[in-house]
């Protein structure tokens, strides 16, 4: 019984032992796992993946040092790679909004155009129809009646401010040099008031007009004939 | 009125104190005889004798021709050192002797002295000092007008001033100064913009009218020698403003303003307080305001019967009556300054002349004649003279003439001139 003492626990140990310890792999079970590994491997790189799964290292280590791992290095830097990346993908947001901004920018510039074009034929058409409305009127000596050839230009002029009811004018009151320069003053003056009373009884505000006499300071033609003077003594009016 | 009394009373003790002398002519402002006076070749130490000939003697000489009461003795002449019987045989009254000198620091004496060839008696003797600033030709005018005012009891008006509108361009006039004789053309304002109708107070002080703003204003001086200013209106603009004239005192500024209507009124301003006073009715142009010497009426043109006629007023604008009658355009009124004649315009066949209305008689007298036109007329501070402007050698000058009509004088020769006034205060 003495032997019986030692043998069961030995048979018990042998029994483990054998059960725990495996053979030696074949060379061909070698060849196989080999085979396996590079399989699992090709496939992990073939699905961007290489490095993340790498067997042999842990998944700690493959993020904070993988250069360092004995065996393993080969110049790949994630740092950098990350950082390279960051800024490819930043520039690519600053190229992206540039593009946008430029866009927003260039399709302002063309409404802007679009709206300047607009407004100077807006403003140039203004121009031609107060060239166009604001003749000068004239008068006979020392008088400031409006005559009966006058009053179609005074319609006009009537008309272009109803349809501007922005324009305002200036409306000036001249005269040939066949009086005194202070009489001629206040005659300029009554010239332009007479002007403007005419343009009122058209319907159009007279607040919109402001009046100035030249007396005859500003004479158009300068010989002393009749074909002359008739051209100075003259209503202009003119765009404030 | 009174300074008229004051003068004529002061003319008559002139008079007295000079026939107490049993010796001389005396002659009256209106009388057409001539003093003849005899100018000794002038006595020059230290100058360049070319020099005083051109800026002494020939001012002084054309000086007292166009004083209307010498007459220079031009021919016939005495050699130099002849006594004054010599010059007395010649034909002349008087002799005047003149001494110039100039001095080491460049300083200027003239001792003149008449004599009067009958009684060989000096009649006017005075010396005159100036320093180096002083031209040749101002000694030769203040010699001519204290001569004057020997004979006359009046100065002179050799030393005065005209000031006058000149266009630099269309559309641009500025205020320009010339002395009586023609000489010392001198820019007063350079607004850049149509500037118009100067009047100048007793003491020299500007006003005008300037178009610098765009709407006309009043401009001037509040001081003597003062920086020109905007006097009027004080805030806005807009308005038809014309024609402002100091009044006697120069406290006042008559003017015209227009209104929407086609009106225009004379404005008193009270440079003073700042206000303004209208004294027409808004009735019709009323314009051309030209106050009497004291201060109390003003003449103006109005056309409230029809075409313009010239109208008195007191200067709170009652007493309202038409002064002249004949001729369908009578304007530019201008009040002569002792208050007893009216010179103004009057229009006939398309252009003008000058006229003068004797408030005492009730009459008017036409000045000048001719195919061109004579408008403008201002007095000269002695009354003696007219300044107007015409059109006679083409474009507008600025003439002279005297109350006869018969002796007109062409002052510039500068195109585009207008609106003259005669002073003796710059």
């Amino acid at each position: 019984m003495r032997y019986g003492t030692y043998l069961v626990p030995a048979a018990i140990v042998l029994t483990l032992g054998s059960l725990a310890c495996k053979p030696p792999k074949t060379a061909e079970e070698i060849k196989a796992e080999t085979q396996a590994a590079f399989n699992e491997g090709y496939q992990a790189f073939k699905d961007g993946k290489a490095r993340e799964t790498n067997p042999y290292v842990t998944a700690k280590d493959a993020k904070e040092i993988p250069h360092k791992i004995q065996g393993w290095y080969d110049g790949w830097d994630k740092a950098k790679a990350d950082k390279d990346a960051a800024d490819k993908a930043a520039a690519e947001k600053a190229a992206a909004e540039e593009a946008a901004r430029k866009a927003a920018a260039e399709k302002a510039a063309a409404e802007e155009a679009a709206r300047r074009a607009a407004e100077a034929e807006k403003a140039a058409a203004y121009k031609r129809a107060a060239d166009a409305a604001l003749k000068t009127i004239h008068f006979d000596f020392d008088k400031s009646e409006i005559k009966e050839a006058d009053r179609a230009l005074l319609q006009g002029i009537a008309d272009f401010m109803k349809a501007y009811p922005a324009a305002k004018v200036e409306i000036e009151g001249h005269c040939d040099e066949r009086g005194t320069n202070e009489y001629n003053l206040a005659l300029g003056n009554r010239r332009a008031a007479a002007a403007l009373a005419y343009l009122k009884t058209l319907g159009v505000d007279e607040a919109r007009f402001t009046t100035i006499s030249y007396g005859k300071e500003k004479p158009l033609c300068t010989e002393a004939k009749e074909a002359c003077w008739s051209q100075n003594r003259r209503g202009e009016f003119k765009l404030k | 009125m009174t300074r008229f009394l004051v003068r004529t009373f002061l003319f008559a003790l002139a008079a007295l104190a000079l026939q107490a002398q049993q010796t001389e002519v005396v002659l009256s402002a209106s009388s057409s005889a001539k003093l003849v006076l005899g100018m000794a070749p002038p006595k020059a130490s230290g100058l360049d004798e070319a020099q005083v000939a051109a800026e002494f003697t020939a001012v002084l000489k054309r000086d007292l021709d166009e004083t209307g009461v010498f007459a220079v003795l031009q021919e016939g002449l005495p050699a130099a050192t002849a006594p004054a019987k010599a010059w007395k045989e010649a034909g002349a009254q008087w002799l005047l002797n003149v001494r110039l000198a100039k001095g080491p620091a460049g300083d200027l004496q003239l001792d003149a002295s008449a004599l009067d060839t009958a009684a060989e008696k000096a009649v006017f003797t005075k010396p005159y000092k100036a320093d180096r600033m002083v031209p040749l030709r101002r000694m030769a005018h203040a010699l001519a007008d204290d001569l004057v005012a020997r004979l006359t009891g009046e100065r002179g008006v050799a030393s005065t001033r005209v000031v006058f509108v000149r266009q630099m361009a269309p559309g641009v006039k500025e205020l320009f100064q010339i002395d009586r004789d023609g000489a010392n053309l001198v820019q007063l304002t350079r607004h850049g913009s149509l500037t118009l109708s100067p009047s100048v107070a007793a003491d020299g002080r500007l006003a005008y009218i300037t178009y610098k703003g765009g709407a006309p204003e009043i401009w001037g001086q509040r001081r003597r020698d003062g920086a020109h200013e905007k006097l009027y209106p004080a805030t806005g603009s807009g308005i038809m403003l014309s024609t402002p004239v100091w009044s006697p005192d120069g406290r006042r500024l008559a003017f015209v303003q227009g209104d929407r209507r086609g009106n225009s009124d004379i404005m008193v301003l009270d440079l003073q307080s700042g206000r303004a006073r209208r004294l027409t009715d808004g009735n019709g142009i009323n314009t051309e305001p030209s106050w009497n010497p004291n201060g109390t009426q003003i003449a103006f043109t109005s056309d409230r019967e029809g075409g313009p006629q010239v109208f008195l007023m007191q200067d709170d604008g009652s007493n309202l009556r038409r002064l002249t009658g004949e001729g369908t355009y009578n304007a530019s009124p201008a009040w002569s300054p002792n208050g007893a004649m009216i010179a103004y315009v009057s229009r006939f066949e398309g252009k003008f002349d000058l006229f003068i209305y004797k408030l005492g008689e009730g009459k008017a007298y036409q000045i000048t004649t001719g195919v061109s036109t004579s408008e403008s007329p201002a007095w000269s501070p002695d009354e003696r003279r007219l300044v107007f402007t015409s059109n006679r050698f083409g474009s507008m000058q600025i003439f002279t003439t005297d109350l006869s009509g018969r002796q007109v004088v062409r002052m510039t020769e500068l195109p585009g001139c207008q609106s003259p006034k005669w002073t003796r205060a710059r």
